[in-house]
């Protein structure tokens, strides 16, 4: 009997908790968004049937996975715009000590509770909020916008501030492969800052952007505590709306929704990964 | 070298950057702040009325100090599985060759499930098997969220490794597990205690699966949810707000470490 290489032993106790902990559930929520749910005695029986699915088109659902998606998009989007000078800022513009402050504060947002930080929105949006106040004493407003709170505005904000760093973090793993000489190099031909950046940088943090899009955009569509917290009177988001329709244990259904959110997700990474090899992303040059 | 991006675009970068950061950190800062105003209503406090009598009422308030003893026990829990798993995955990441980006993305695709819908199954596969809801179900989710992180963490302090150390140790005799105690664990020490605290952290502030797998005894951050919509007090930004300033304090302690080892090895180059 040949023997086992360390890799394969090294890799078995992880690959069995991934297996157990992760993909069989998965497995089990495919599986399930094919049974039937009697909406009498809320019990599930293992039939073939497209019941859940078909579900997913009544009382408007698809559109909140619609506008799940849209919003997905969007925040990611707003995320890259901020993230890209910011990782720019940090890499070239700061010194080796502000770097490092700089980095730990892109960090600590990781490390935090989404809960918490939505939450203080509130404080800073509602009626009797800082922003409200202020802007009364400035006298741009007479009286409170009620807008700013409990509406989308706010959800928006309040996700673009949880996932900011996600967006950051990749960017700054695949700028700081770039050599500066290139950067340099450009400028000495006579490019400017702008026209350097278009030609040679965007070109080559490519991956970055890929992969700081693809993580906000996954960490939105599985979003709740932000419209929870923030989101206006019948706003939801598809986390949201697998919870609602899980108060009378309709698992079909929530496992319905929740296999074409996994579809698209996981085809995302997929592709990402396919094009951009994502794992490089994370490598570092050891010899 | 330098690049010259010019005063008006380094004006320009310099302020998204601000403007990000005060995105991020202003509403929980104000929250902090707001904590420690004795009035009922939130607002700024002033510099002579700091009080801490939010934080003292904080013993009183029986529910969120069992549910806070059961988040730590469950962070402690998670902390060491994910740390010890994830080394492992790492360790295997570098012994392996060809089917290293494979490994990667199986790793690492957990992070990408939602977290309602990663608690749902679960939970629909505990309840099938006849597993009640305990801790330990909870340490089953948080897991799951916390090991990509902790692995990514481990995986980058692995550059402090050259190949050549462990090819000269292998020539000189040494066993996989010689090198692997003499030589890779203290060099990537600082990123498997980095991976600790962090998945720690992860696993303190998680809030959508534990609100699937808590059993009778549920987590800070769901006890925490159920108070903040059912009207604010200002117990709970005293509780919001040590939860943070512990958060944010352990993350700082990783960084001055960082901070103090980089100006140690630059210096020495």
């Amino acid at each position: 009997m040949p023997r086992p290489s360390i890799a394969s032993l090294l890799m078995t106790p992880p690959l069995l908790a991934i297996f157990a902990l992760g993909l069989a559930p998965l497995t089990v929520v495919v599986i399930w968004s094919f049974w039937t749910w009697d909406p009498l005695t809320y019990w599930i029986k293992p039939d073939l049937s497209l019941a859940g699915y078909a579900a997913i088109l009544e009382a408007g659902r698809w559109t909140v996975i619609i506008s799940t998606l849209v919003k997905a998009v969007g925040t990611a989007l707003l995320c890259l715009l901020i993230a890209y000078p910011t990782a720019y800022a940090v890499l070239f513009l700061a010194g080796r000590r502000l770097n490092i402050i700089l980095l730990a504060l892109i960090t600590i947002p990781f490390f935090t509770s989404y809960l918490i930080r939505s939450f203080s929105w509130r404080l800073v949006l509602g009626r009797t909020g800082v922003l409200n106040t202020w802007l009364q004493d400035v006298g741009i407003t007479q009286a409170p916008l009620d807008w700013l709170l409990f509406s989308n505005f706010a959800v928006v904000v309040g996700l673009v501030a949880s996932y900011l760093p996600f967006a950051i973090f990749p960017l700054l793993l695949s700028m700081r492969r770039v050599d500066p000489t290139f950067l340099a190099a450009a400028q000495d031909l006579g490019a400017g800052f702008w026209k350097s950046l278009t030609t040679i940088l965007l070109p080559l943090t490519m991956s970055g952007i890929f992969a700081g899009f693809l993580f906000v955009f996954v960490m939105v569509v599985g979003s709740s505590t932000e419209v929870q917290m923030l989101g206006g009177a019948g706003a939801s988001i598809v986390s949201v709306m697998i919870n609602d329709v899980m108060r009378v244990a309709n698992y079909p259904l929530a496992f319905a929704i929740s296999t074409i959110v996994l579809g698209v997700i996981f085809g995302l990474v997929l592709i990402g990964n396919r094009i951009f090899g994502l794992a490089s992303l994370f490598e570092d040059q050891s010899p | 070298m330098m690049i010259r991006e010019g005063l008006l675009n380094r004006i320009f970068l310099w302020a998204v950057t601000i403007a990000g950061l005060i995105v991020i950190y202003a509403p929980p800062l104000y929250l902090l702040a707001v904590s420690f105003n004795p009035a009922l209503q939130p607002g700024l406090p002033s510099l002579s009325d700091l009080s801490l009598k939010w934080y003292v009422s904080l013993a009183k308030e029986q529910a969120l100090l069992s549910a806070l003893q059961q988040s730590l026990l469950i962070a402690l829990v998670t902390a060491v599985l994910a740390t010890g798993m994830s080394l492992l995955a790492a360790l295997a990441y570098f012994e392996l060759r060809t089917r290293r980006a494979a490994w990667f993305l199986t790793v690492i695709l957990p992070m990408f499930v939602p977290g309602v819908i990663q608690g749902l199954a679960l939970s629909a596969v505990f309840t099938r098997t006849g597993i009640k809801p305990s801790s330990l179900t909870v340490v089953a989710g948080h897991f799951m969220w916390a090991m990509p992180f902790a692995f990514i963490v481990i995986l980058t302090s692995f550059a402090a490794v050259r190949r050549s150390y462990l090819v000269a140790a292998a020539d000189l005799g040494a066993t996989w597990w010689r090198q692997f105690v003499d030589i890779t664990l203290p060099l990537i020490r600082p990123g498997l205690v980095s991976a600790f605290i962090f998945s720690f952290l992860l696993s303190l502030n998680e809030f959508t699966r534990a609100f699937y797998l808590a059993g009778r005894q549920n987590t800070l951050p769901v006890v925490l949810f159920g108070k903040m919509n059912s009207g604010a007090s200002p117990v709970i930004y005293a509780m919001s707000g040590a939860i943070f300033l512990v958060s944010m304090c352990c993350v700082a302690l990783i960084a001055i470490r960082s901070l103090w080892s980089v100006s140690g090895t630059r210096s020495q180059r």
